[in-house]
């Protein structure tokens, strides 16, 4: 018969891993502690079953030794119940067990109190893992101190990847700094050529698009392991230098994202059309509003960006003529398969900017 | 635009320390400009008393932080902003310092204007 087979008779292997003895024999031995009846079945089941290493500490006698120790705990440290019962907890400490936490559950023990801590703990065949060790005091009906409670759970694998995880932003946070300052140095570079060669205008035109650039990728080094990055703190970023407040940028949005490769487009775009508010538009006088919407049309995968401005100068349709800015902006769409529609009214002007994702 | 102000600039990468200078020049300032921690620390000793206002990088080679002369120039009640391109990273020591801030890249005209501000501020 295929003794795997959960509906057969348990092999004795089975047997001894669903059934741990222990719980019965401890019981057999305090039978003053009122682990009869029905809560000493649930005792007795609940410790063999849990997965959570649990133990049993008599604070009467001298040293604390551990009276009880569930299979989880045995198959944790690896000791067998011999090797257990009768010895103080601290036989699992080691040589790099840190003693901060040991005080701590010393302090504990001490008054009486529950305890959480961390710490390093090595198995019988010399191995260290990480144990969350949970303690505190068991009292009886006459609030009498009986035993102290431990719980033990190896949070190795947890501490692994927190460690990980700290590794890895550490990472991105100084790639970011290198970044920022590497798109610093590069506006260093156009400024004191320009300077040099007698073109400052034409300098500080390429540096505003550079810096545009730089700014519209500050934001996606924090999840650059998502391979896409939120479009509204992108869109924060590039037009924040432009110093306007809440009355004169109404930003309007969600949590939509957009590949990397949409960054420096969007940056650039939003940056053009600042640029024009700022010399042409809605900034150049008091009073005037610049709206930017941002949303996934949810019939297609393509990002719209409405720029929408107000309370601008009277708009003389005769005198506008496309820039070098607009001409960037076609050109940056058109390679990208987007397009954008431009609308001018009395004193208003919008944009509505659609790429594909 | 004229001023007569001293600025100590605090820089370790030369180009963007060469851009400020020039854009401190443009708005009449005598600067003085340092790349290390040393350096800034003795300028401020030698020139401590005609020293307006600071621009200071936050992080510097070899893991220098700008922090011994930002606390130099608080005990000598000189104004000073952070330049830096790594305001995240040292965002809780940097609020202790209650200096304004301006994030890397940004325009160098822009940066020397809110280091003059604080003077104005100041007076």
């Amino acid at each position: 018969m295929n003794t795997d087979d959960p509906s057969g008779p348990r092999s004795g292997e089975q047997s001894k891993l669903r059934f741990d003895d222990a719980p019965d024999r401890f019981r057999e031995g305090h039978k003053s502690d009122k682990f009869s009846g029905a809560s000493g079945v649930l005792f007795e089941q609940a410790m063999a079953q849990t997965r959570m290493a649990i133990c049993l500490v008599d604070p009467k006698q001298d040293d604390l030794p551990i009276v009880f120790a569930n299979r989880a705990f045995r198959t944790l440290t690896g000791y067998s119940e011999e090797e257990i019962i009768g010895r103080n907890c601290r036989f699992l400490q080691g040589p790099d067990t840190d003693p901060e936490p040991v005080a701590r559950i010393r302090e504990a023990i001490a008054q009486e109190d529950v305890v959480v801590v961390e710490l390093l703990n090595y198995r019988k065949d010399g191995s260290s893992f990480w144990n969350a060790l949970h303690l505190g005091p068991i009292y009886n009906d006459e609030g009498e101190l009986i035993y102290f409670f431990g719980s033990q759970w190896d949070v190795s694998d947890v501490r692994a990847a927190r460690a990980e995880e700290r590794h890895a932003r550490e990472m991105a946070r100084e790639l970011s700094h290198r970044m920022k300052n590497m798109f610093a140095v590069i506006s260093g570079i156009v400024n004191v050529t320009g300077r040099v060669r007698g073109i400052q205008d034409e300098a500080a035109e390429i540096n505003a698009r550079i810096q545009a650039l730089g700014r519209a990728y500050e934001t996606t080094l924090d999840d650059a392991s998502s391979g896409s990055i939120e479009v509204g703190p992108a869109i924060r970023s590039v037009l924040a230098p432009y110093g306007r407040d809440e009355d004169r940028l109404e930003l309007e949005g969600n949590g939509v994202r957009m590949p990397f490769s949409l960054v420096s487009i969007v940056g650039l775009i939003l940056h053009e059309l600042a640029a024009n508010a700022t010399k042409y538009g809605a900034w150049l006088q008091e009073g005037g509003v610049v709206n930017v919407a941002w949303q996934v049309a949810s019939h297609s995968n393509e990002l719209h960006v409405t720029w929408t401005e107000r309370g601008g100068p009277k708009i003389d349709r005769d005198q506008i003529k496309p820039g070098t800015g607009s001409a960037i902006v076609d050109r940056l769409l058109r390679s990208a398969g987007g397009t954008i529609e431009r609308e001018w009214n009395e004193s208003s002007f919008k944009a509505v900017v659609i790429m594909p994702l | 635009m004229n001023n007569s102000q001293t600025l100590l600039l605090l820089e370790d990468e030369p180009l963007i320390l060469m851009d400020l200078e020039f854009a401190a020049e443009d708005c009449g300032c005598n600067v003085l400009c340092a790349a290390t921690t040393k350096s800034a620390l003795d300028i401020i000793e030698q020139h401590g008393d005609n020293i307006d206002a600071a621009v200071l990088d936050v992080s510097l080679a070899d893991g220098h932080t700008c922090f011994p002369v930002a606390h130099q120039l608080k005990r000598l009640g000189i104004p000073f902003i952070l330049h830096s391109g790594d305001l995240d990273r040292h965002n809780e020591r940097i609020r202790t310092l209650e200096a304004a801030r301006i994030s890397k890249p940004a325009p160098v005209e822009m940066v020397i204007a809110t280091a003059l501000e604080q003077i104005c501020v100041r007076d």
